[in-house]
């Protein structure tokens, strides 16, 4: 074993596949480099190999087949935030990647699958796949299998960035006339925020029909609300259903993150005002 | 599989114009490649961990922290660090010339990333707003000059850019 870092390049998802199975744990996947390289040259990670997974091309590409939009994990934030297919059919995830921390340089280099496979709670994309109600495939020496996003955040066991490859993300097209937004919560000149929501909602003259709000960087990873607001539906938004839903959204934070994003009292108090205010604007935009 | 793995990498990259090829460590930083290999030291080494831009280089034509990009995973890119933003015969580009002219830089460490993004957005805008500038130049941080002179440098870039291109 040399004492530097080992590299291999599949060129393609059957390599990449042989490599992961025979590779130990300390094999490490890269793609942009923007999450794992800080922390390699902060001392804090030490790959014994580089998977570098950046010649896949089945990892590359956005397209729309059978009614679904697939976007490869290796699709650049800049690709995100310009790609005409989805700016107009998945409106909330362009911007939200809009919203992303670093500057162009980072939007340029980093991608999708990496914020994914990062799920670090401060990061900006997850909350919206969740609202979007995204499924991946997920690739192991095993063979590919189909997931929702939401399940495979629960799985300790995923294995995601060292034997396994997130490929691509498959994602239904907003509905037409779905209000939506992504709110961010800032409280310092960087890139991330204290709090933040995305949150779709559709409308039935003034009545709520649908509602989806995920709620991100207040928890170890993002909070599903949609469920818990369930009953909103049916109702007009109103100033008492507006107070109900910053209340019962807080509430279902139990264990808040105390960082230097703020404490965690004051972030749980947050997140309540993070989803009201998407699904207020949200609102505003339905139609 | 052990046929997989390599300990060095080779890449092959063009810097400025000019190729190179270079058997490097697989851990080794773009920024690292740049300095130390190639003695090209206007890409300067702020903080390497991606917030400061002042290691910014355009890769492929887009800008990236060349300090938190793995020099092994860029075989055959293209890439222009600031000393490629000058002229053929040696005088400061339109850009260059804007940032002197409008003190956009003082100590000039914030350099690299101020110009390679504003070469970046001049591309695909010759017009910037005030909150445009803002979106193009947030990845760096400068400490000298409040910001206020950077701003009036893009957009006299954006001036000579539009006399130059007519
Ligand atoms: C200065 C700065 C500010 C930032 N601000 C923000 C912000 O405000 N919001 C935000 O969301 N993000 C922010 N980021 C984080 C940014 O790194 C991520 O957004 C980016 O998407 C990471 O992607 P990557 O391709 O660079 O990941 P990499 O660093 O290459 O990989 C990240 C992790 O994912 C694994 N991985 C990567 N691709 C795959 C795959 N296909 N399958 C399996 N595992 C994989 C890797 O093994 C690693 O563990 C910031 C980064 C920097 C440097
Ligand atoms: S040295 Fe690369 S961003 Fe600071
Ligand atoms: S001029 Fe000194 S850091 Fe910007």
């Amino acid at each position: 074993m040399s004492l530097y870092p080992a590299f291999a390049r599949p060129r393609d998802l059957g390599q990449a596949a042989e490599i992961m199975g025979s590779l130990s744990t300390g094999a490490m996947i890269i793609a942009g480099g923007q999450e794992l390289m800080p922390s390699v040259n902060y001392g804090a990670l030490m790959p014994e190999v580089y998977i570098d997974v950046g010649q896949i091309a089945a990892l590359k590409g956005i397209s729309e087949e059978a009614g679904a939009i697939q976007i490869g994990s290796f699709t650049v934030h800049r690709d995100v935030q310009n790609n005409d297919l989805i700016q107009s059919k998945l409106p909330l995830l362009s911007y939200a990647a809009a919203q992303i921390g670093g500057g162009m340089q980072v939007h340029n280099r980093g991608t999708i699958g990496g914020n994914i496979v990062a799920m670090h709670p401060l990061y900006d994309i997850l909350p919206s796949l969740l609202a979007l109600g995204a499924e991946v495939d997920v690739l192991s020496d095993v063979g590919e299998v189909r997931v929702a996003l939401a399940d495979l955040m629960k799985d300790a066991r995923h294995g995601l960035g060292s034997e396994s490859l997130l490929v691509r993300v498959h994602l239904k097209p907003m509905m037409p006339g779905a209000g939506w937004s992504y709110e961010k919560l800032k409280i310092t000149a960087g890139g991330y925020g204290s709090a933040n929501a995305a949150a779709i909602v559709t409308l039935d003259s003034s009545k709520i029909t649908s509602l989806r709000v995920v709620v991100g960087a207040v928890s170890a990873l993002p909070v599903d609300m949609s469920d818990t607001l369930s009953d909103c539906c049916g109702q007009a938004w109103s100033a008492h259903l507006a107070e109900e839903v910053e209340a019962r959204s807080s509430a279902e934070i139990k264990e808040p993150l105390s960082d230097h994003q703020g404490d965690g009292e004051w972030r749980r108090a947050m997140a309540g005002v993070m989803a009201r205010g998407a699904i207020e604007a949200a609102i505003k935009k339905a139609g | 599989m052990e046929d997989m793995l390599e300990d060095t990498v080779l890449v092959n990259l063009r810097v400025n114009g000019k190729l190179h090829e270079l058997e490097i460590p697989a851990h080794k930083s773009l920024l690292d490649l740049l300095r130390e290999d190639l003695n090209m030291t206007g890409t300067h080494m702020g903080c390497m961990t991606g917030h400061c831009g002042a290691c910014t280089v355009s890769i492929d034509g887009r800008v990236a922290k060349s300090c938190i990009t793995l020099a092994a995973t860029l075989s055959r890119a293209k890439i222009t660090t600031i000393e490629g933003l000058t002229e053929e015969d040696g005088t400061l580009s339109p850009i260059q010339q804007a940032f002197w002219d409008e003190a956009g830089f003082q100590c000039g460490y914030c350099a690299p990333g101020m110009l390679m993004c504003t070469a970046e957005l001049l591309e695909s805008n010759s017009d910037p707003s005030d909150s445009e500038i803002e979106t193009a130049l947030a990845g760096n941080l400068c400490r000298c000059t409040g910001y206020q002179s950077l701003k009036r440098a893009v957009k006299a870039a954006a001036v000579k850019a539009k006399e130059k291109a007519s």
